[in-house]
């Protein structure tokens, strides 16, 4: 028989390493011979989209178009530490680098320009659009390529450095900020169970992710799909099939991830709700986007049939058996 | 703060869009080099046990370049947290998969010959697969004295005063199992001695400043003579926080003199990397009437397998997100990373943050039941807003929009908020 449910997930997660271990992000900026602008962190892009948001937060602090922004992620030796790619914390802190860095860097830029300008002070010296020009009277201007020019083989360049702030846990008690900023998210979705043969069709699904703010909306829509389907997999298809110490399902044959079959659109909701220690308010959202699926999976299926499923991969096996069970038990 | 943005929250192409999608991203896999040799694992095949080897006849191959083992790595031990891994296992084996050797050849072909000319002889010794009983007194250890890697705690208010004060109260054991982050690239890499005569290796990783540290380490070098150059990555999440393969290439390309190359096939790829930690959560949850919590109480079990990898964090994160984003005066919280002779647990996706509302939000749903209430409605009622206090005792002073969250679900949902009770 096929029973029809709904459910909801709610979760949070804390950013970062935590636990007071030193959270730390380094960049830096050099100013490149054409007046383009190189930017050098050690956040290693793994598919999250973390080039992309570097390139955005840079550009974005150095009032200059992204295509003027050209990141380097690749090698030790010329790029700085920037920590793991990992704790969602690449757009968090490396992000905060970066515009620290931008930052530290306009000031250098300033300091050139007054020079080539024949200026007193940087005071009211402005960086936008790929210039550097003074407020109080415009016409005194110079662009990037000119300082570059101007400066010859001499290099100008910045350092930025962020450290997120927590503190270590009490053993005893527990007590302490063992990570920030927290990252919220709520999925609901709406599913068939077929009670004889314990197959899931998930009908409808709603994911709703705080980002503080969106950097590139598209690329946490990207991340929010991504997130659904592996929950997907965790909740109803992955099996190791493990026995003492032995995987059974080591290949892509038995160890089943979702397919675009199974995968059913995905209504994406972005909240903002921008974070003030974070740069231009965005928080990560790598792991966040993923957590709250498999609860509103579970939920929804105790509301289509009143069987509660308390162990995971909930596969049709498991679940037939549970049905009837139930069924036996009344 | 409303501020106009010019490139912050728009939706420009991923800036490593059109090399991906036009097949000329690099990946370490696509890396030929000048007098290449190639290189593979042999990995245990039981679980816990001592090991032996005998290599001599493999190394009589003709096109055999070097069989490293343990006795050929000068520091032989290397971890995120705790330096418990070997490079080369040097006496117990603790997993299936455990690397005990590393054969550098001509070709692969002459790999897969040495691989099966090595004779290993084993003492299979008990093993213990299941977390729980590993935490017993006389369970086998899998590495010192006792397999409790890490106990995490929270202790805030008064539990049994709150459940005591509880007009209902659930109960309930869920178990989480390990899975793999079955990312598309399998773990592949080249080691080679760079211009200046620096130990480079090329791979896919999440931390490159992280394996360099690793490899001189391991190789016992300044840091300065390694270089690692991250190649593009197909994919991670939390899978390449560890080390594979970057020593391993590191080694022989020092030794041999010449580039090394390893591809893993997917089989080896699983027993490479790290899974996600399984466990066992028992919860109690209490609520008054009105269907606002008073009081939680959790033991949580991990799984971390035959390694410690990132097993304390993961279990840190698990305690300190198990309430799930609710107030709740009265928490505690037992957490428990445990070894066993299973593949070992590290970092996934979540991060131990994923596997505790597979309770705490069922806990939900079954509190709403006895209190015949919606499911929106209890949350309404208990989640985190901005002033919030953790169980943690941290208080949330900004960005806790869950009340938004809830509210934008339950409009795009249809869902009935307070107007029918739960089944």
């Amino acid at each position: 028989m096929k029973k029809r449910g709904r459910g909801i997930g709610l979760s949070f997660y804390g950013t970062g390493y935590g636990n007071g271990f030193p959270d730390v992000s380094n960049a830096w900026v050099r100013l490149l011979k054409d007046g383009k602008i190189g930017v050098y962190v050690g956040g290693a892009e793994v598919g999250q989209g973390a080039m992309t948001a570097f390139v955005q937060i840079a550009a974005e602090a150095l009032g200059v178009p992204h295509d003027r922004v050209l990141l380097e992620i690749e090698d030790t030796l010329t790029t700085p530490d920037s920590g793991t790619a990992a704790a969602t914390r690449q757009t968090y802190n490396t992000g905060n680098a970066i515009k620290i860095a931008c930052e530290n860097f306009k000031e250098k830029l300033k300091e050139v320009a007054k020079d080539i300008l024949n200026l007193n002070s940087t005071a009211a010296l402005e960086v936008k659009d790929g210039e550097v020009y003074l407020e109080i009277f415009p016409q005194k201007r110079v662009s990037l390529e000119k300082i570059a020019d101007f400066l010859g083989g001499n290099i100008l360049e910045a350092e930025g450095s962020f450290t997120a702030q927590t503190t270590k846990l009490d053993p005893e008690t527990g007590q302490g900020a063992p990570y920030w900023p927290y990252t919220f998210s709520a999925c609901g979705v709406e599913l068939e169970v077929d009670t004889i043969t314990g197959q899931v069709d998930i009908l409808k699904a709603v994911l709703v992710q705080d980002v503080g703010r969106a950097v590139n909306p598209h690329l946490v829509e990207g991340q929010m799909d991504g997130g659904y389907a592996m929950a997907l997999g965790y909740a109803l298809f992955e099996d190791l099939n493990l026995k003492r110490g032995v995987m059974g399902n080591r290949k892509f044959s038995k160890y089943l991830i979702p397919t675009s079959m199974d995968v059913t659109e995905l209504t994406k909701i972005i909240v903002e709700d921008p974070e003030s220690t974070a740069p231009y308010g965005a928080k990560g959202i790598g792991e966040p986007v993923m957590i709250p699926v498999t609860p509103a999976i579970l939920n929804a299926i105790y509301d289509a049939t009143g069987v509660r499923i308390t162990e995971l991969p909930i596969t049709p096996e498991k679940l037939a058996k549970a049905f009837s069970d139930f069924e036996k038990e009344g | 703060m409303k501020r106009e943005f010019k490139v912050v929250g728009k939706n420009i192409h991923r800036v490593d869009a059109f090399k991906k999608v036009t097949g000329r991203a690099i990946y370490p896999e696509d890396i030929f080099m000048e007098n290449m040799a190639y290189g593979k694992t042999l990995r245990s095949t039981i679980a816990h046990g001592y090991v032996s080897l005998d290599t001599r006849e493999a190394e009589k191959i003709d096109g055999v370049l070097g069989i490293f083992t343990y006795k050929d790595v000068p520091n032989n031990r290397y971890g995120v947290v705790y330096k418990d891994q070997e490079v080369f296992v040097s006496k117990k084996v603790k997993r299936v998969g455990d690397p005990l050797a590393f054969v550098v050849a001509e070709n692969e072909k002459l790999c897969d010959l040495a691989l099966e000319k090595i004779k290993v002889y084993y003492e299979e010794i008990e093993g213990v697969f299941d977390p729980v009983e590993a935490m017993e007194e006389d369970a086998p250890k899998v590495h010192g004295k006792s397999n409790i890697l890490y106990h995490f705690k929270i202790r805030k208010g008064d539990v049994e005063e709150g459940f005591r004060r509880s007009h209902v109260i659930v109960e309930n054991t869920y178990k989480t199992h390990m899975v793999d982050h079955a990312f598309l690239q399998p773990e592949a890499g080249i080691g080679y001695i760079d211009e200046e005569g620096r130990v480079a290796v090329i791979v896919s990783t999440q931390y490159p400043h992280y394996d360099m540290e690793e490899i001189a380490s391991t190789l016992n070098i300044p840091i300065d003579q390694v270089r690692v150059i991250n190649a593009y990555v197909g994919g991670a999440f939390g899978g390449r926080e560890d080390i594979s393969l970057q020593i391993h290439l590191a080694l022989a390309a020092k030794v041999l003199k010449r580039p090394v190359k390893t591809i893993y096939s997917r089989e080896e790829s699983f027993l490479a990397h790290s899974k996600r930690h399984a466990m066992v959560m028992r919860y109690k949850t209490g609520a008054d009437k009105e269907g606002n919590l008073l009081a939680m109480e959790t033991v949580i079990i991990g799984d971390t397998g035959a390694y410690a990898s990132w097993g304390e964090n993961v279990m840190r994160k698990a305690g300190v997100h198990a309430t799930g984003p609710y107030y709740i005066p009265n928490v505690k919280v037992d957490s428990y990373a445990v070894y066993t002779n299973n593949p070992f647990a590290g970092a996934v996706r979540g991060f131990g943050a994923t596997q505790v509302p597979v309770a705490y939000e069922q806990q939900m749903d079954a509190l709403a039941v006895k209190l015949g209430m919606d499911p929106v409605t209890i949350r309404m009622k208990n989640i985190f807003k901005v002033g919030s206090e953790t169980a943690t005792g941290q208080i949330l002073t900004e960005g806790v929009p869950l009340e938004e969250c809830l509210s934008k679900l339950v409009e795009a949902m249809g869902y009935p908020y307070g107007k029918e009770a739960y089944r």
